[in-house]
């Protein structure tokens, strides 16, 4: 049975058979290059062994039996292969790179992640200004009065850009996760997928992670009570000495929350909100 | 006759070393430009810019300053580089294996990998690629058969990555390099404990030539060096998953 590797590298396919030198054609989409469609087995007569799937498949389209090489083939098969030119295989990894790091921030999640982190940042600046007020005193008039002026119109146009960075992040939230963003707020939703790094290590986050994530104390002892969770929907409607007992119970609607939302795509907000206010009610009611 | 104090000395190709303080301390000749990567110190000797090996920021760098006999990557090496991060260690890799070698630098997250990505485009021998060092059959297509396997990932099944990784891409003269970071193993164990257990599963396949403890500069961190032996190679599957499917939660902020 003749049987031999077709193999991917960088711009160009390979085909390695026992005994003969390897032979290349330059491939990357389409069917395969007639150079290596020649030397393939019939499927009668021997086999391909094919790590690539898009490869596989093309190999396939020709009518050869494809399987998957054990790893010694692969080895030896790819021991043959001659070195690829410098400048080629330089450009083409960083193409590839680039695409692929573009491909992967330019998800809805990605986006989200990164306009939730910017907001954060923005939000800080907005406050520092606002609070560097109080330690300046421009006098009633004369060239610091101006200044301050100036610095008015800085604020407000800074303000603004949060407003609108704030809106946008919104709206995306609810859209990336709808559940969350009803039950906690879409700012706080954003920031804790932000902090869990993603939707799937939010939709894995226990509810006592999901309570603490983004608390800047260390669990160890007495842990931290809130972390990004304090800043929730309807925190400041229950009095201080209850709120560490408002986020445990937060945490655990969240947890169903943001399992919806990765999982089951599942609209749980109705249900979720009436439970979360029945809570706020009860730790209310007990003062 | 003493040497100067204040120069750096050649002990290997691009590897320099200092004398001068209580522990050495190494540089390596700079291939990018600008020169400095990640805000080391840079020096002209002889003409060739020079960078300083930072020992807190990168542990190869560490075990080094700590008297480091093992494998290291040489001049004109294919180097694989799994956890690359920003590159301050990667960076140092390519300067050693200057610009007939290669490093093939892979990182998984997204916000690291954008710097790295910066840096491979000033480095004319670093190759980022985005990509799940555990998932090795994903990279086939970029990676030749390389001469070292350097393994800085912070996952608790780091040993399980070096073997899948060095199955599909280590030569068998090849050497692998394995920062063991024992606070990402489980914190249920010492990282003795950690370190026993890493060195008994290293056992069979791989021969291990040197292993150190990185502190004081990365506390509860070791690096360990071996080589593969025919065990490892005579592959016993096909192209193979690793055992642990899903990545854990947790990215770099």
């Amino acid at each position: 049975m003749a049987t031999g590797v077709l193999l991917r590298e960088g711009p160009r396919a390979y085909w390695v058979e026992p005994g003969s030198p390897p032979v290349g054609a330059s491939w990357a989409a389409g069917p395969l290059p007639e150079a290596l469609r020649r030397r393939l087995p019939p499927p009668d007569r021997g086999d391909v062994a094919c790590a690539d799937p898009a490869l596989g498949a093309v190999a396939a389209a020709t009518g050869a039996t494809v399987r998957s090489p054990t790893l010694a083939e692969l080895r030896r098969a790819r021991e043959t292969l001659p070195p690829a030119p410098a400048a080629e295989e330089r450009s083409w990894t960083l193409a590839r790179a680039r695409s692929d790091l573009a491909k992967a921030l330019a998800q809805p999640v990605e986006t989200l992640i990164a306009l939730a982190r910017e907001e954060e940042r923005v939000e800080r600046a907005v406050g520092r200004e606002a609070g560097a007020v109080d330690q300046f005193l421009p006098g009633p008039a004369g060239e610091l009065a101006e200044y301050a002026r100036d610095w008015e119109l800085y604020r407000a146009a800074q303000r603004e850009h949060h407003d609108r960075l704030a809106a946008r992040l919104d709206r995306l939230a609810r859209s990336s996760v709808p559940n969350l963003s009803a039950l906690v707020g879409p700012r706080v939703a954003a920031r804790l997928l932000a902090a869990a790094g993603g939707l799937e290590p939010l939709g894995r986050a226990t509810g006592a992670r999901l309570q603490i994530l983004g608390a800047r104390r260390r669990p160890a002892g007495h842990g931290p009570r809130y972390g990004l969770i304090y800043r929730a929907a309807r925190m400041t409607d229950v009095p201080p000495e209850r709120r560490g007992r408002y986020a445990r119970s937060l945490a655990a609607l969240a947890v169903i929350a943001a399992r919806a939302d990765r999982f089951t795509q599942a609209d749980l907000s109705a249900p979720l909100v009436a439970r979360r206010d029945r809570r706020v009610e009860q730790l209310r009611r007990r003062s | 006759m003493r040497r100067p104090p204040d120069r750096p000395r050649a002990v290997a190709e691009h590897l320099y070393r200092r004398d001068e303080d209580r522990r050495p301390e190494f540089w390596t000749e700079g291939l990018g430009e600008p020169l400095s990567v990640y805000g080391e110190r840079i020096a002209f000797v002889e003409g060739r810019p020079l960078r300083r090996w930072e020992p807190y920021r990168s542990k190869l760098g560490a075990a080094l300053a700590r008297g480091w006999s093992g494998p290291i990557p040489s001049a004109g090496e294919r180097w694989l580089y799994l956890g690359a991060a920003t590159g301050t260690t990667a960076s140092h890799v390519a300067d050693l294996v200057g610009r007939e070698g290669r490093v093939y630098a892979v990182e998984r997250s997204l916000r690291p990998f954008a710097r790295l990505l910066r840096l491979g485009e000033r480095y004319p021998n670093l190759l980022p690629l985005l990509a799940d060092a555990r998932r090795p059959e994903a990279y086939l297509d970029r990676v030749p058969p390389v001469d070292g396997l350097y393994l800085d990932v912070a996952q608790p099944d780091q040993v399980d990555l070096a073997l899948a990784n060095a199955r599909h891409f280590l030569r068998g003269s090849g050497a692998l390099l394995l920062a063991l970071k024992t606070s990402s193993m489980g914190r249920e164990k010492e990282p003795r404990g950690h370190l026993a257990e890493a060195l008994a599963r290293l056992e069979g396949p791989w021969e291990v030539e040197e292993t150190i403890p990185l502190d004081p500069f990365h506390k509860r961190h070791y690096l360990i060096g071996a080589r593969p032996t025919r065990a490892l190679l005579a592959a016993p599957s096909a192209p193979g998953v690793t055992r642990r499917a899903a990545p854990r939660a947790g990215r770099e902020r």
